[in-house]
């Protein structure tokens, strides 16, 4: 029996109190028979499972229960009243349920037994925890992708690290043109951290989405990624995307600079449409992938440049994701590099 | 031999200011020397070859290639791995004796050597279990427990290690005291 302070104990023993608890209490509870047909729901059930009590009441309990728990419920149902043994807990066993549209929602639901006018009744109090599995779901691929981030960026940085110390060590011993040395290093662990830094913003969200020029667009990227020796070559009347300017810019950037630092000198990078579908392309005419894995290319710290810190192309895969396009590698005419990016 | 007497060392780094500063660290105490590539590295392995640090990251083949290869070709020396390479699964069946995670400075990499060159004078069974040890270790700092458990790897590698902690329960009973410590602190036994 629940307790209660005195001055609540005439009204605690008003039915109607009970009455106005359960049937407007925030959690669905449902009751049955020994049959499991539903002989009582409270008004929660409309919101948890889409049903007025009056569509549920007289109904089997398997109408809000997905079809591969059925066989099991009665079973374990008929295993209880035989044996007295319960299958399950009782208490917050998190379940699912069918909504009456068809999809399934995540509860957490506690059983009663409790006798009425000499019948065996079960109650179940149902919890919709939907919003609270998914934010848990949410969390734990942030968590892997975070975890992920933690191994590379200390593995990554372990290399010139140990590079640091071993030609502090050198200059230290003797040898001074090691220190000017250091600088490179210190330089090359800062492009890593930067590059880290902006892998994980790519992760997130797209921001708002514009209609944008493909060709300024081009341009604004070329003036930071290319290089004097280099050229950009752009495909008459490239048209606008929707896209994320920043974002794509930086897209943009990744590719210019992917091409620049593996082709050769005067290297042409091209931007122009793709024919088969809608997107466009980065081609260039340098040494192409050559001993390249292109499966491994968008991979996290994937590079075959020393002084490269392999994160370039995953921020491109990353922010085309983002965006819902595709992005894939293949050779160019001139037997270069070309990226399609599919939007 | 080659008259020197002191343990020689076989440096492998594709970073020459590494295998450079790896000479300088180890000191007049060991013969270093040192190649910047796996070719240069089974030129330069011999009999006479106590350790070899081996970079596992190299552009021409890589670390663990050279391993393979210093194995097929029967030489027995002691192998520390030195990388920036997170260690796998894949260490487990990877014939090496310690992995050392870069960056390492001179006194780590002092105490390691000294520690390798001396185990290679015990039995057999020992380096083996010393081997064993450090998988384990290797494995245990890198992985979180879930990981672990789930791995059939690394049951086995227990298992193995309690089987030789066994059978060389005898043998370090039979040794010098003042070995003792050294070799428990060495294979990381309980007693």
């Amino acid at each position: 029996m629940g307790g209660s302070a005195p001055e609540l104990d005439s009204l605690v023993r008003d039915t109607d109190f009970f009455r106005s608890l359960v049937e407007n209490g925030s959690d669905a509870i449902v009751s049955i028979d020994t049959n499991s047909t539903i002989l009582y729901a409270n008004q929660a059930v409309e919101r948890v499972f889409g049903y007025e009590p009056d569509e549920l009441v007289g109904e089997q309990l398997t109408m809000i229960m997905p079809d591969r728990f059925h066989a099991d419920h009665f079973e374990s149902v008929e295993e209880y009243l035989d044996t007295g043994e319960r299958q399950l807990d009782w208490n917050n066993i998190r379940l699912p349920a069918v909504h009456k549209n068809g999809h399934e929602v995540d509860l957490s639901i506690t059983f009663e037994e409790h006798s009425y006018e000499g019948k065996k009744i079960f109650s179940g109090i149902m919890r919709d925890i939907s919003e609270r599995v998914e934010k848990q779901r949410e969390l734990e691929r942030q968590n892997e992708r975070l975890a992920e981030f933690a191994s590379l960026v200390s593995h990554d940085l372990r290399d010139p690290l140990q590079a640091a110390k071993a030609t502090t060590a050198v200059a230290k011993a003797g040898d001074e043109d090691a220190l000017a040395e250091l600088d490179e290093i210190h330089d090359r662990m800062e492009a890593l951290i930067e590059d880290v830094l902006s892998l994980a913003k790519q992760g997130q969200a797209v921001g708002e989405t514009e209609s944008i020029s493909l060709a300024s667009v081009s341009k604004r990227a070329w003036s930071t990624a290319g290089v004097d020796t280099a050229t950009l070559d752009l495909e008459e009347s490239l048209p606008t995307v929707s896209a994320d300017p920043e974002r794509l810019e930086a897209l943009l950037g990744n590719l210019f600079r992917n091409a620049v630092e593996h082709g050769s000198e005067g290297v042409t990078v091209d931007v122009g449409l793709l024919d088969s579908a809608d997107g466009f392309y980065v081609a260039d005419d340098g040494a192409g992938f050559d001993d390249a894995d292109t499966a491994e290319l968008f991979t996290y710290g994937y590079t075959t440049n020393e002084s490269g810190t392999g994160f370039g192309l995953s921020i491109v895969a990353e922010i085309a994701e983002a965006h819902g396009w595709e992005v894939a590698a293949t050779d160019s005419a001139a037997g270069g590099a070309r990226f399609e990016v599919r939007t | 031999m080659t008259g020197d007497d002191r343990p020689r060392v076989l440096a492998v780094d594709d970073e020459a200011r590494v295998v450079q500063a790896f000479d300088i660290w180890l000191g007049d105490g060991f013969e270093t020397i040192t190649a910047t590539g796996g070719h240069e590295a089974l030129e330069q392995i011999t009999e006479d070859v106590d350790v070899v640090l081996l970079d596992r990251h190299m552009p021409d083949i890589s670390g663990d290639e050279v391993l393979e290869q210093i194995r097929e070709q029967g030489y027995d020396c002691r192998v520390a791995m030195v990388t920036a390479v997170a260690p796998e699964f894949d260490i487990v069946d990877m014939p090496f004796d310690h992995y050392i995670s870069k960056p390492i400075d001179e006194s780590e990499l002092q105490e390691i050597v000294t520690r390798l060159v001396e185990i290679s004078g015990y039995d057999q069974r020992l380096n083996d279990l010393y081997r064993v040890v450090q998988k384990i270790a290797t494995l245990e700092d890198e992985m979180t427990d879930s990981r672990l458990t789930h791995h059939e790897e690394y049951a086995a590698l227990i298992d193995k290690r309690d089987r030789l902690r066994e059978q060389t329960h005898e043998l370090i009973g039979e040794m010098e005291r003042d070995q003792l410590d050294d070799v428990f602190e060495m294979i990381g036994s309980e007693q």
